[in-house]
């Protein structure tokens, strides 16, 4: 990634170092004009160097500017890319993703890891500006005198070392703080998240106990990590102060043998005090390095993953449209067309079955085939255009609610809106199919959201497409009304739909009950009821005790 | 849904107040902190006078010993400084915790009291972000802004005394820094706040989108979403890359402009300092003190100047945290006592927008120990007409009475004494088991909450949990499925036992064959409670004393299974479909 963006690197880099420069011959500067200009009492002098000074500062001034546009360009560009590979990685591996990797760790890429990436890159400039400015330093120092200027080469790494110790304790005590505000942090939308349900059956006040209780547990993590926090800002005057007071001393003795003047004493102290910041810097540096690499891993192990379906090789000719779709193991066809319901007294096994039917389970067989062809032989992108399977997982993305839904950009919403009952959702809407959906359609109740999901896999319009428990979550009247416009809406196309709710097994040209995996039974609702034990058993206990 | 107003933000009068009432609270730590930080400044400011006085002498010709004393004085002033810092520091850290843990405790209060239609025409997101962002925004202010803007004034102000203290004359140069530090800083802080407000949006939206395709990529791929999706996110970088650009260019203009205004009082007191010296006016100690303490100003001016930023985006959140405080409530307390337990509706009428009833004059008279079920069309008003029987929300006009006292005059608690409300939604709080059932009766024995999770048909597996009660749930811990949450938020009710109960498809996440089970098991506990079922299966409507259906917000039918199937209206038609084919069963 470093490599190509080595122009704005490099870029940055270079300003980085004249900043760096800039800033370390300052000290200098005011010691020369407090020699020859102040001391000497020499106008022509002091109005030179002053000039010089302001010059100085200004390309300190335009230089920083220049560094920091570099730095911000660098940050930018690597944290785009993380987010354009990251999101083109997942579309690749679309279902295969949560399988194989937790969710949560990849959208972390896109929250923590970006910001630790792009601050490599955005301080990358600085410290090559710091590393230079010091040694620049350190020459100027060593030719007014070897003493000191050995006195700051060593010392201020020792400084820094110093600081070293201090940090492990306070990284220990702040994590300890962030972790337990962390947890406050969540106890806290946990409550706000939970304040319908509290508001209905009571419990607020045990709520607010307990939130207090830890929310003073972690002030009591915040004052142990002050307590030495406090210690080490104490250590940030300390330490660079007995180095001032060294170089200062160590210098006024020699200024007072005449060895130096007091303009480079004034200039001893600017560099004492200038130093500390490339070496900060150079902590910073190190301290990115390490998280940034550990990012960079992640990443990394994201990309290297693939998905468990691939194209194959060579793929064979799609069968024409209107072809049989057939799954050897369990048995179930469905014939051009049908529209055929998938019951199971197990739900999992309905849900595995549709999960095979459309190529989207975790271990790929041939055993499933449209019209004679194992969809494994079959293009990708052919199977998925032909094979649509909206599950219970299905979500809904933010955005405007009419792209939402026409994902294929084909039309037809509004008679999908229809088909699924959906109207009415519409109508709860200001802004109707204009309004934007919130993040994963949370602002919709669970049913309207199914609904909602049902339309959008309706308006793609496939060849076969598959519903699983597509009205799980919506009430008895809207269920009726959708079993009875479902049919008509598919007509002519292949329709798979799992479920165990008899208003929509009674609407389906064909059931099939599926036991251990197989179907062991087929032919209409009514057929069923009346000749398989097994399959009332299944489908209409609830129905059969309410008769009783 | 979100289609409602925003929740109240409070106005700077109020924040103001509230910082004042603050620091009241605990004058002690604030005074004594500022006063050692005012200390800590102090001695900083020795080490300038004191080589400004070591460059004369060097210059004027002195002893090895004198530039020794001095050493030691300055040794004296860093190690008091030192000291001072480090108590200084302690005390406001400690003093920025407690007063923040004060501040989230006080808005978690003021958001458990919110009444709920607020939250819900406002949206949760509101809420949400308040209780994340804004808690965490302001941490960071109190924790580091507020104490290093504190430390940076203190330290302008006593270095400027001291670089006047020089001489008079160190106050000209200075001068000089005024004209582009004021309209520089002018210039950026009227546009940095809504520009780093856009960026920061623009954030949000890579992740928000990262987040949703990254969660729906099954869904992604199963609709071929793929090529939409990466433009999407392409498209957030490119919102974001222009927010960054424009703050950029604030930027480009901004910080030159601040450090030329750094530079020239430096450049001025020199010159200046200088000229003075050459005319003997003042001496070579004051021209280097002055030059380094104008150049000991650049450092806290600076911190000053860059955390202004953070400390109005502080403001912001303590602004938007305090605003929950100003809901006002919707209930109002009379201290009226009910007279019995029975629950009664009369002309109920209820909006959530201005001017859309939803819900067009309901009565319903429900006898104690009664079981209503209620039906209808989704939207038609049967979950609004359910919560107003549970006393949530207050009706726009009519009464919903308990033994003739309206449910919104009862305080909370008496209110979940009467009745009390479980809907579909199926939040598991973070905790044990046990945690989850009590929160209505902390204090409840072992065994009472086994009896209630044995009467929604979930002991079974409750039990067969290698912890058993103590098994933590919710959000990071082990994850229940959403039958699961439904049956333990009906043991919340059952170990609450009110005597009336509104279940709002309250089961109708547990498959149907389960459901069935677990509301006759419910039913035998809760014998003589009079029970309201908002019933998304009819097989509830079937076992209930009464059925009332809710159509288009009014109650258009009501009597029993039997009654309405025998009188042939809507409910008629529904059973009819749902049950066509009972005569094959029987």
């Amino acid at each position: 990634m470093a490599r190509r963006q080595r122009v704005t690197l490099l870029g940055g880099m270079f300003f980085g170092i004249l900043w760096g420069g800039a800033q370390a011959v300052m000290p200098a500067i005011l010691g020369l004009a407090i020699d020859r200009g102040v001391a000497d009492k020499d106008t022509s002098q002091l109005v030179l160097w002053t000039g010089v000074m302001l010059g100085v500062g200004l390309v300190q001034a335009v230089s920083g500017i220049m560094r920091h546009r570099f730095a911000v360009t660098n940050w930018l560009t690597a944290a785009y890319r993380t987010v354009q590979l990251v999101t083109r990685q997942t579309v690749r591996l679309g279902g295969t993703l949560p399988r194989k990797v937790s969710t949560g760790e990849v959208v972390a890429i896109g929250t923590n890891d970006l910001s630790y990436i792009g601050g490599l890159m955005d301080i990358s400039a600085r410290f090559t500006g710091s590393v230079v400015s010091f040694f620049l330093v350190a020459v100027l120092l060593l030719r007014t005198s070897v003493t000191l200027g050995l006195v700051v080469l060593i010392g201020v790494p020792l400084l820094v070392l110093a600081i070293g110790p201090l940090l492990k304790p306070l990284q220990a005590r702040s994590a300890d703080q962030r972790h337990l505000m962390g947890a406050l942090a969540n106890t806290a939308s946990d409550i706000v998240g939970g304040l319908r349900v509290l508001r209905g059956v009571g419990g607020e006040q045990v709520f607010l106990d307990r939130y207090r209780r830890e929310s003073q547990a972690a002030r009591s993590a915040g004052v142990r990590v002050a307590r030495i926090q406090s210690v080490l800002d104490a250590l940030q005057v300390l330490l660079p102060g007995v180095f001032v007071v060294l170089v200062v001393w160590l210098g006024a003795r020699t200024a007072v043998s005449g060895r130096i003047s007091a303009g480079e004493l004034v200039a001893f102290y600017g560099y004492a005090a200038f130093l500390l910041l490339p070496l900060r810097t150079a902590t910073e540096f190190g301290n990115k390095l390490i998280r940034a690499h550990v990012a960079a891993r992640r990443v990394c192990l994201l990309l290297d993953l693939d998905p468990d379906v691939v194209d194959p090789a060579a793929p064979r000719p799609a069968p024409p449209a209107g072809s049989v779709l057939a799954d050897a193991r369990s048995g179930f066809r469905a014939e051009p067309g049908r529209m055929v319901a998938i019951v199971s007294d197990q739900p999992d096994d309905s849900a595995a079955l549709a999960d095979r039917l459309g190529l989207g389970a975790a271990t790929v067989d041939d055993d499933v085939t449209l019209g004679g062809v194992p969809l494994t032989a079959m293009a990708l992108g052919e199977v998925r255009r032909r094979i649509v399977v909206s599950d219970t997982s299905s979500m809904l993305f933010s955005g405007p609610l009419a792209a939402g839904l026409d994902v294929g950009g084909r039309g037809g919403v509004e008679a999908a809106m229809h088909t699924a009952s959906a109207e009415d959702v519409l109508d709860g809407l200001p802004d109707g199919l204009d309004t934007v959906v919130a993040e994963r359609g949370r602002t919709f109740s669970g049913g309207q959201r199914q609904r909602l999901v049902l339309a959008r896999a309706l308006t793609t319009d496939p060849e076969v497409l598959v519903l699983v428990e597509p009205t799980s979550a919506v009430d008895a009247h809207t269920e009726a009304r959708i079993a009875s416009r479902l049919r008509d809406h598919r007509a002519g196309r292949t329709t798979v739909v799992t479920t165990a709710s008899p208003l929509l097994l009674d609407a389906v040209d064909e059931v099939a009950l599926l036991v251990d995996g197989r179907v062991v039974a087929t032919g209409t609702h009514a057929e069923l009821l009346e000749t398989d034990p097994v399959y009332r058993a299944v489908v209409t206990r609830d129905v059969s005790e309410v008769a009783s | 849904m979100s289609t409602g107003q925003r929740l109240p933000v409070a106005d700077p009068a109020a924040v103001r107040r509230y910082a004042r009432d603050i620091a009241r609270r605990h004058p002690r730590m604030l005074w004594s902190a500022l006063a050692l930080h005012v200390l800590a400044a102090c001695a900083g400011l020795a080490a300038p006078r004191l080589l400004g006085g070591l460059v004369q002498a060097v210059e004027d010709g002195t002893t090895v010993s004198h530039v020794d004393r001095v050493a030691v004085l300055l040794a004296g002033f860093l190690l008091l400084q030192t000291v001072l810092t480090r108590y200084a520091r302690y005390l406001s850290q400690a003093l920025g915790e407690q007063v923040l843990a004060e501040l989230r405790e006080d808005f978690v209060a003021n958001a458990l009291a919110l009444p709920v239609g607020t939250v819900e025409s406002a949206g949760s997101g509101d809420l949400l972000t308040r209780t994340s962002r804004d808690v965490d925004q302001l941490g960071w202010s109190v924790r580091y802004a507020l104490p290093e803007w504190t430390i940076a004034v203190v330290t302008a102000v006593l270095t400027f005394a001291a670089a006047v203290s020089v001489g008079w004359w160190v106050f000209l140069p200075c001068l000089l820094a005024l004209p582009p530090l004021v309209t520089g800083l002018r210039w950026y802080l009227r546009r940095a706040r809504p520009g780093y407000e856009r960026e920061s949006a623009s954030y949000s939206q890579i992740t928000t989108t990262l987040a949703e395709t990254v969660e729906g990529a099954r869904t992604v791929e199963s609709l071929g979403l793929g090529a939409d999706r990466v433009a999407r996110g392409d498209a957030d970088c490119k919102a974001s890359y222009d927010a960054e650009r424009y703050t950029l260019r604030l930027r480009t203009v901004f910080f030159p402009s601040m450090e030329i205004a750094y530079l020239l009082p430096v450049v001025g007191t020199l010159l200046f300092g200088g000229w003075l010296y050459t005319r003997g006016q003042v001496s070579l100690a004051e021209v280097t003190a002055a030059t380094l303490y104008v150049q000991m100003l650049i450092d806290p001016v600076d911190r000053l100047i860059s955390i202004l930023d953070e400390l109005q985006v502080g403001a912001a959140s303590l602004a938007r945290l305090l605003g929950v405080a100003e809901v006002p409530d919707d209930r109002s307390v009379t201290g009226a006592v009910p007279v019995d337990e029975k629950i009664d509706a009369e002309d109920v009428r209820f909006s959530y927008i201005e001017g859309r009833d939803v819900l067009h004059g309901v009565d319903l008279d429900v006898g104690v120990g009664e079981r209503i079920a209620m039906v209808g069309p989704s939207g038609a008003g049967k979950s609004t007409l359910g919560r107003l029987l549970a006393g949530i929300h207050p009706p726009r006009t009519g009464r919903v009475t308990v033994g003739d006292v309206g449910l919104v005059e009862l305080p909370l608690d008496d209110l979940r004494g009467h009745v009390a409300l479980v809907t579909q939604e199926h939040h598991v709080f973070v905790g044990t088991l046990r945690d989850n059932v009590v929160l209505a009766r902390p204090g409840s024995s072992d065994e009472a909450i086994r009896s209630a999770l044995d009467a929604v048909d979930a002991w079974e597996w409750v039990s067969a949990l290698p912890e058993g009660l103590d098994t933590v749930v919710g959000s990071g811990g082990r994850a229940l499925t959403p039958a699961q949450a439904q049956q333990v938020a009906l043991a919340r009710l059952v170990l609450a036992d009110p005597h009336t109960l509104v279940l709002d498809e309250a089961t109708s996440l547990i498959d149907p064959r389960a459901a069935r089970h677990l509301e006759r098991s419910l039913a035998a506990v809760l014998e003589g409670r009079t029970v309201i079922a908002i019933a998304h299966r009819l097989f509830s409507a079937h076992d209930a004393d009464r059925v009332a259906v809710v159509e288009d917000g009014v109650i258009s039918e009501l009597g029993s299974h039997d009654d309405l199937v025998a009188a042939g209206g809507s409910y008629a038609a529904l059973w009819e479909s749902w049950h066509g084919s009972t005569t094959v069963v029987e």
